[in-house]
């Protein structure tokens, strides 16, 4: 964290409102997204309790199981809300355009959740179907796999920094606004927008108070409040069974509306919420570079949808060594290029790297525009030096690869000193590319003297790395066990399942 | 018999019965050991919740019944007939030879569920077993005893197994999920912690009757279940750093008189509950917050999920305007500053930094202009 994003809590704190700490939207929003609000029982295994579903926030569909523990119900569940959500990726998978390699979808699905308990809810219901069998013992219907591979693409996409297509809403706040709380209370969805957007007639404190009560902000999930658990659900369960062991059709019915009305009561302020997060967000304007980033989700998207329509293989339990580091690898990266888009883009990030001393800006005090050097290859180019004076407390070192927002696209240097100057920073900076093709710079190319410019590192272009074949992996990374060759686990469609009454 | 400090602490808790630390409450130690208002109240036998209660900040961590009744019904399960599953783990999973076995209930002793006696029985047991006496190798239940500021405690781990190469190694039976060979991380070091109270205390057991602390493992052997069955499956943790840690915040606890010695004499947590069973407080709400305001806290926001004391210790952090309220991660940035009006004093330029603020000052300074500037060309939304 740098010192200006902590002062900006500190703000926050101090006159009891959020503090922006962007001037855009970082993430793409979808005009229509798909919000699930997942619950799940306490104690067991990825056991779903109930979602709330839909992409409006008058057209929600409530989904619950009566009894979590029985596996029949588990997976109706899955398959309902599995077709609902597969309606909705299907209607993405319409409109095609460009030829060959390039042919891509236009648009791009976008599941919001509540909090990041939201993700990985999601992470564990993928994971619970996407091996299931749709014929023989304990079959399920098919779309119960399809659902499960979908979202495990979905949550491991969800981990590379920068993409739309599912995120927690309070990881979209947070990156926008700075609260004077912890990081620990900005994970509460309703904490985090008592500071944002308070109900109205209530202040930041009274609305934060509530925020915690869990009787009037129920937890946004996927845990209930365990008061709610024991006053309210565990007899409503318990209710169910015995209608169901009875097999009264009276008692049972009256049993399931009960259990639907209590856990809608939970459901509902959360769902409300979300949405009203949502069009907070969509006040923001979006920041210039989302779109290419969002064409990025787009091409992933159509990349695991073709791959679906040729029934690939469901994805691995666990990632192979080389398949690992290779998704590492791009992980980091798109990290560095999300950050580096943003602080492009936004003049309050680049403030903050500013602050943290990853970024300068300054005023150009000398200049060479003249310079010329002859390279390796006996041609002469321009290089071009100026140097910058800055109050920002420079943390780079010479050799660093430099862009600039507030030079002309295509704009490359390279630091050749740093140098302390008293309370200032004189920093020489050697210009490498955006002159044009020219022996002479282009007109604006280069800084002039007094003019006020913006660094910040090149996060660059890598070559992806070289990995062995997978038959040729050193025996120190392919797996030792037996039987992990296969994708499918054998057991995958007996495994049994716990608590069957 | 009774010490000075042991008075000390008695005072303090006052009328209400002594509550003794439990697994749970040493491993909590972990969490905040630098935290004074919490030593002293875990040292005296306070009741933590019915103070925080009776001061308007009552804790707010309840657990579900389904959690409870879903621990309960696996444990049952892994011991079942003479631990079978459990057996099909240590075999199976982690690959363990175990040649002979001999399973030893220590849940009670004929019918007598007494914690002395039961300690008695499993100390006995466990000798013979250290010894190569007996033919007994898993012990279910035993109790065992930790002398924590000169104050008996009994702790219960769910199972000790021996000759897993020779030598003790404590059970933990847990329900959350391993899926796919990986566990959720703060999960497994809850439940590490606990068990290295059981590791201290079964080493000590031995160590009374001279033998070394090698004989128990720091390694734990955590049985939880397989994905998304009701199967077991295990895994070996390795516990060394956690058994050392506990074991110095063990060693403060008994210079807790260091802190006594710095109170003012006439201090008290007393609630004065009504000798009925009810239990009533009876001291005034406020009387009870000026005598705990008089005591050191270090609030973190992730005492929150473990203390019962955290939402009176926050409301203390915002009314003081600390720096504590957001965090470590904040509060990291401003080194030597404790406070959110220093901050913006030194940001603002309108107090004079101390000789060692005087870097963060600059750094403030030019934050400030960041932001000053960001808002005069119009902020965002």
């Amino acid at each position: 964290m740098s010192t200006l994003s902590a002062l900006a809590h500190v703000q926050a704190m101090e006159t009891m409102q959020a503090v922006p700490r962007t001037e855009f939207r970082h993430r793409h929003l979808s005009g229509r997204p798909l919000v699930i609000v997942p619950l799940a029982m306490a104690g067991e295994a990825g056991a779903p309790l109930a979602a709330m579903v839909g992409s409006a926030k008058r057209n929600g569909t409530l989904l619950v199981v009566a009894q979590p523990r029985n596996r029949d119900q588990r997976f109706a569940f899955a398959a309902d809300l599995g077709r609902i959500v597969m309606n909705y990726i299907d209607s993405f998978r319409q409109d095609r355009r460009g030829e060959g390699e390039r042919s891509r979808y236009t648009d791009a699905p976008q599941i919001l959740v509540p909090n990041a308990g939201g993700v990985k809810a999601l992470a564990d219901l993928g994971r619970m179907c996407r091996f299931r069998a749709t014929s023989g013992p304990y079959a399920v219907p098919d779309v119960v796999p399809e659902f499960g591979m979908w979202l495990t693409f979905l949550v491991d996409r969800a981990e590379q920094a920068g993409t739309s297509t599912l995120l927690p809403v309070t990881a979209m706040l947070t990156e926008h606004w700075a609260t004077g709380q912890s990081t620990l209370e900005d994970q509460n969805l309703a904490s985090l927008m008592a500071w944002i957007a308070p109900p109205p007639g209530l202040s930041v404190e009274q609305a934060m108070a509530d925020a915690e009560n869990p009787d009037v902000c129920p937890p946004a999930g996927p845990s209930t409040s365990p008061e709610f658990d024991n006053r309210d659900l565990a007899p409503a369960i318990r209710r169910f069974d015995t209608a169901h062991t009875l097999g009264d059709p009276h008692a049972l019915a009256a049993a399931e509306t009960e259990l639907r009305e209590l856990i809608a009561g939970q459901i509902q302020p959360t769902w409300r919420m979300v949405w009203q997060a949502i069009s907070l967000l969509r006040s923001v304007p979006e920041a210039p570079r989302t779109a290419k980033r969002f064409e990025g989700d787009c091409k992933a998207f159509t990349k695991y949808s073709d791959y679906r329509d040729s029934d690939g293989l469901p994805q691995r339990k666990r990632d192979n060594a080389i398949g690992a580091a290779r998704r590492l690898g791009w992980l980091e990266h798109a990290l560095a290029e999300f950050e580096s888009d943003m602080a492009f883009d936004d003049r309050f990030v680049l403030a903050d790297r500013r602050s943290a001393g990853e970024a300068f800006a300054g005023t150009v005090v000398e200049a060479d525009p003249g310079r010329v050097v002859t390279t390796d290859k006996n041609r002469r180019v321009p290089r071009p030096r100026v140097t910058v004076r800055t109050e920002d407390p420079v943390r780079l070192a010479a050799d660093t690869k430099l862009i600039s927002p507030s030079l002309p696209a295509g704009h490359k240097a390279m630091i050749v000193s740093v140098l302390s100057d008293g309370g200032t920073t004189r920093v020489t900076v050697e210009i490498t590319g955006g002159m044009g093709r020219s022996r002479v710079p282009q007109q604006g190319t280069v800084p002039e003297l007094g003019e006020r410019i913006a660094y910040l590192p090149d996060p660059g272009w890598r070559p992806a790395p070289q990995f062995p074949a997978s038959d040729a992996t050193p025996w120190t990374h392919s797996a030792a066990e037996s039987g992990t060759d296969s994708v499918i686990p054998e057991d995958a469609a007996a495994e049994e399942w716990g608590n069957e009454d | 018999m009774k010490n000075p400090v042991d008075d000390r602490l008695d005072a303090l808790r006052g009328s209400a019965k002594r509550l003794d630390y439990n697994a749970r409450s040493l491993a909590a130690l972990e969490n905040n050991p630098r935290c004074t208002l919490r030593a002293l109240l875990d040292a005296s036998g306070s009741d933590k919740a019915a103070i925080a209660t009776h001061i308007g900040h009552p804790p707010s961590f309840g657990q579900s019944s389904f959690a409870i009744t879903r621990g309960n019904a696996f444990e049952a399960m892994v011991k079942d007939n003479g631990c079978a599953e459990l057996l099909r783990v240590l075999r199976e999973t982690l690959e363990l030879t175990l040649p002979e076995v001999g399973y030893e209930d220590l849940n009670d002793v004929g019918g007598d569920g007494r914690s002395k006696q039961r300690h008695e029985r499993t100390e006995e047991v466990l000798l013979r077993a250290a010894r190569g006496e007996g033919d007994a190798t898993l012990f279910d239940h035993p109790m065992l005893r930790l002398l924590i500021g000169g104050h008996k405690v009994y702790l219960e781990p769910d199972l000790v197994a021996l000759r897993i190469d020779g030598r003790f190694h404590v059970v933990e039976i847990k329900s959350f999920p391993i899926i796919d060979d990986q566990a959720d991380s703060t999960q497994v070091r809850a439940a590490t912690t606990q068990a290295c109270a059981y590791i201290i205390a079964l080493r000590d057991l031995l160590g009374r009757a001279g033998i070394g602390e090698e004989a128990v493992s720091d390694t734990i052997v955590l049985v939880a279940p397989k994905d998304f069955t009701n199967r077991p499956t295990g895994a070996f943790v390795d516990a060394r750093k956690q058994v050392a840690a506990l074991t110095r915040q063990l060693s403060r606890i008994e210079r807790i008189g260091d802190l006594v010695d710095l109170l003012p004499e006439d201090l008290t947590f007393d609630l004065d509950p009504t000798p009925d069973k009810n239990k009533q407080p009876r001291r005034p709400a406020e009387e009870l917050t000026e005598a705990l305001d008089q005591v050191l806290v270090t609030y973190r926001p992730d005492c929150l999920n473990h203390c019962e004391m955290a939402f009176y210790c926050r409301s203390r952090a915002r009314a003081e305007a600390s720096l504590d309220v957001l965090g470590p991660t904040v509060r990291e940035q401003f080194g030597g500053i404790d406070t959110t009006t220093m901050v913006m004093g030194l940001a603002r330029g309108e107090l004079t930094p101390s000789e060692d603020q005087v870097e963060i000052a600059a750094a403030l300074r030019h934050a400030a202009r960041l932001r000053a500037e960001l808002e005069d060309l119009g902020g965002a939304a």
